[in-house]
């Protein structure tokens, strides 16, 4: 364990920048929160759950995969360095489950690339960010247990800090940080987690109703409900950590040549299962939402979940932001209401 | 740092060694490698595919049609439909294009070997269906009775025509074929949908592997036959379609139920997919 006093923060950032792109929390136009590239000037600690989760650094929402000139396909790998400081428990879950899927069994480079290249700080969260974190029921946080190169713990003057990895042993070699590795720390560490689990309920819903889809015991009605209401904007596979599906299209820049690149896709369009011949295997609205939510509660591997429950990793962004309240948090509960 | 330099995504270049027209839409490519040499080393299997890519058009997924056992040429049957197979289609002799692969689970040669078969194709569906018939009748001896069903949906779109007319000659191979319609009473055969055929033949489902490959309306119809034949459902394999973008399990397009199409498939018996509702 290792202590930082908060006033030495900035000076450790911008350390880092010296050896890696440094990604931090900044309060941006209109109040936003993004996670950007560190600038002391809109850096901030205060910054709850940011809307976008930080699979863009591994999964990037449109990127080049292949730079293509007379007829050879050259791979354009990733050979940034990047350092994501303060993600939570959630995200970093997110990252470990993604990384497992997108490499395992057939090995996807650019996104190891990326992934290998990568630091993560967590920032352990002391209570509920929001009315809709579950992470405590998909086991997901408020703190990470495993992957992270370096934890933080807000303990008032000065965070606690826990290795995770060799990565985070060089990291927290920086000037600023003094060792803790003492009773009392490990304690107030303790202290920390318990409280903060404390403070986010469960959602005992979430494995009713995997239970449910398990027996396969969810009405097509239900679905239909949700399809009718779905507006197909997508935004809830772009706001979730765990979705990595995507498309893959070709861009001429003339003379024959011309990128090959990939962006973000989404099992909510009805285009995504469509074939040649017209044929759609997924034909309604309401069959394309239960896909959406068996894979993330019915059909994941135990390869991928790490020491997560399933593929949600609890965050609550889809029910923050979908337009007519269609969460997860909405679903598990419509499924473990429904008569059975 | 890592090693990122085994890149499933890289496609390789192969070129055209010459083209066939079947019937109207439809056309053969006989592919061969860049460095002239023979597929051997490509290790394809009945059943599986590759991903074809002309850039500009993107990649497209397309069954291996020819067997392994005949290397000289990889051939695909493409039927043209949109952008990447019209593209295709300006190509001739000696065009470069490029692919990858071979990918997904093929016909289940040693479970098949030994058995009586019988091959249930529908339209294109025989396109993926050929690179196990002609493999079977490369390798006679290490199967029993094949028998050979094909339906298309009129006279002018029976693929692959000249090959199977000359199956009517070989005493080990029974060719049963059927058109939905003839409008011009040409067809001496079978008029009717392809289930129909299944009166001229002599089934015994415990020796038996039932393999399809069609439309899915033809799945329903011919599984209903099968089954009430009695037919154990892990001996019936049928290849099945879905949209795929990368064909290594990684973009999600083809996922149904627990199952990845590209990766788990194109090839499931039905056993393991008759619990997946959208599968069929
Ligand atoms: C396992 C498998 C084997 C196939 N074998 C053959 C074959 O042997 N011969 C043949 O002619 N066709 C085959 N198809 C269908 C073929 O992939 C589509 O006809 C082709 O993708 C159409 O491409 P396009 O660009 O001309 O059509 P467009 O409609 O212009 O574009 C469709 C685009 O969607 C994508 N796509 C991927 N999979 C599909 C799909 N199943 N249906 C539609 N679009 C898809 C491709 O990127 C394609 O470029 C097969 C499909 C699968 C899944
Ligand atoms: S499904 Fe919803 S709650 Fe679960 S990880 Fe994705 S966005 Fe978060
Ligand atoms: S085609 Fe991409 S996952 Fe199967």
């Amino acid at each position: 364990m290792k202590t930082l006093a908060k006033k030495d923060l900035v000076d450790v950032l911008r350390y880092w920048t010296g050896h890696c792109t440094v990604m931090t929390p900044g309060r941006k136009s209109h109040d936003e929160i993004v996670f950007d590239e560190f600038d002391e000037a809109t850096f901030t600690l205060d910054y709850r759950k940011p809307s976008l989760p930080p699979k863009s650094s591994c999964l990037p929402q449109s990127e080049t995969i292949f730079q293509v000139d007379s007829g050879t396909y050259e791979p354009r790998i990733s050979e940034a360095k990047v350092l994501l400081f303060g993600i939570r428990a959630c995200d970093m879950t997110g990252i470990l489950q993604s990384k497992s899927f997108m490499t395992a069994d057939t090995d996807d480079v650019f996104y190891r690339a990326r992934a290998e290249n990568l630091a993560t700080v967590v920032m352990a969260c002391s209570g509920p960010q929001n009315e809709t974190c579950f992470c405590t029921t998909t086991r997901s946080g408020p703190f990470s247990k495993q992957g992270f190169d370096l934890q933080f713990y807000d303990v008032g003057d000065s965070f606690l800090v826990e290795i995770g990895s060799d990565k985070g042993a060089v990291l927290a070699s920086a000037k600023g940080f003094a060792e803790a590795d003492d009773e009392a720390a490990r304690k107030r560490v303790e202290l920390f987690r318990h409280e903060a689990q404390g403070r986010i309920a469960l959602l005992p819903e979430v494995s009713q109703a995997m239970e449910r889809l398990e027996r396969g015991g969810v009405s097509e009605e239900l679905w239909d409900k949700f399809g009718s209401k779905c507006i197909v904007c997508g935004g809830c596979t772009y706001v979730c950590p765990t979705c990595t599906c995507f498309n893959v299209a070709d861009r001429h820049s003339g003379n024959g040549g011309g990128e090959r690149i990939r962006t973000w896709d989404a099992c909510l369009y009805a285009g995504f299962t469509k074939e040649a011949s017209g044929h759609n295997p997924r034909k309604t609205q309401g069959l394309r939402i239960k896909r959406r939510h068996e894979h993330k509660l019915l059909y994941y591997t135990d390869r991928d979940t790490h020491e997560g429950l399933c593929t949600c990793v609890g965050c609550g962004r889809c029910s923050d932001y979908c337009p007519v309240h269609i969460g997860t948090i909405e679903v598990v509960k419509a499924i473990a209401g429904e008569q059975s | 740092m890592g090693d990122y330099s085994t890149n499933m995504y890289s496609p390789r270049a192969v070129s055209i060694v010459r083209t066939l027209p079947q019937i109207s839409e439809h056309r053969l490519f006989q592919l061969k490698l860049e460095d002239g040499g023979t597929w051997d080393t490509f290790g394809h299997q009945p059943g599986q595919f590759i991903e074809v890519s002309l850039f500009g058009k993107g990649e497209a997924p397309i069954s291996i049609s020819s067997p392994p056992t005949r290397p000289d040429t990889l051939e695909i049957c493409v039927r043209r439909t949109g952008k990447l197979t019209d593209a295709l289609f300006e190509l001739g002799k000696g065009s470069r294009l490029h692919i990858r692969g071979p990918y997904g689970k093929g016909f289940p040669l040693d479970r098949l070997k030994g058995n009586n078969l019988l091959l249930v194709a529908g339209g294109l569906g025989l396109a993926p269906l050929r690179s196990l018939l002609l493999y079977v009748l490369d390798r006679r001896d290490e199967f029993g009775d094949l028998i050979l069903m094909y339906g298309t949906n009129s006279p002018d779109n029976v693929l692959f025509k000249y090959e199977l007319l000359s199956f009517f000659d070989r005493d080990d191979i029974k060719y049963l074929y059927s058109v939905d319609r003839d409008e011009e009473g040409i067809w001496k055969q079978y008029v009717g949908v392809v289930t129909g055929l299944f009166d001229q033949a002599t089934l015994s489902p415990d020796n038996t592997c039932a393999v399809l490959c069609g439309p899915p309306i033809m799945y329903r119809f011919v599984l209903e036959k099968l089954l009430n034949l009695g037919f154990s459902k892990d001996r019936i394999y049928m290849s099945l379609e879905r949209m795929m973008k990368c064909g290594v399990g990684k973009c999600g397009h083809c996922a149904m139920g627990d199952k990845y199409c590209c990766t788990d498939g194109p090839v499931f018996n039905y056993a393991e997919i008759e619990h997946i509702k959208e599968a069929i």
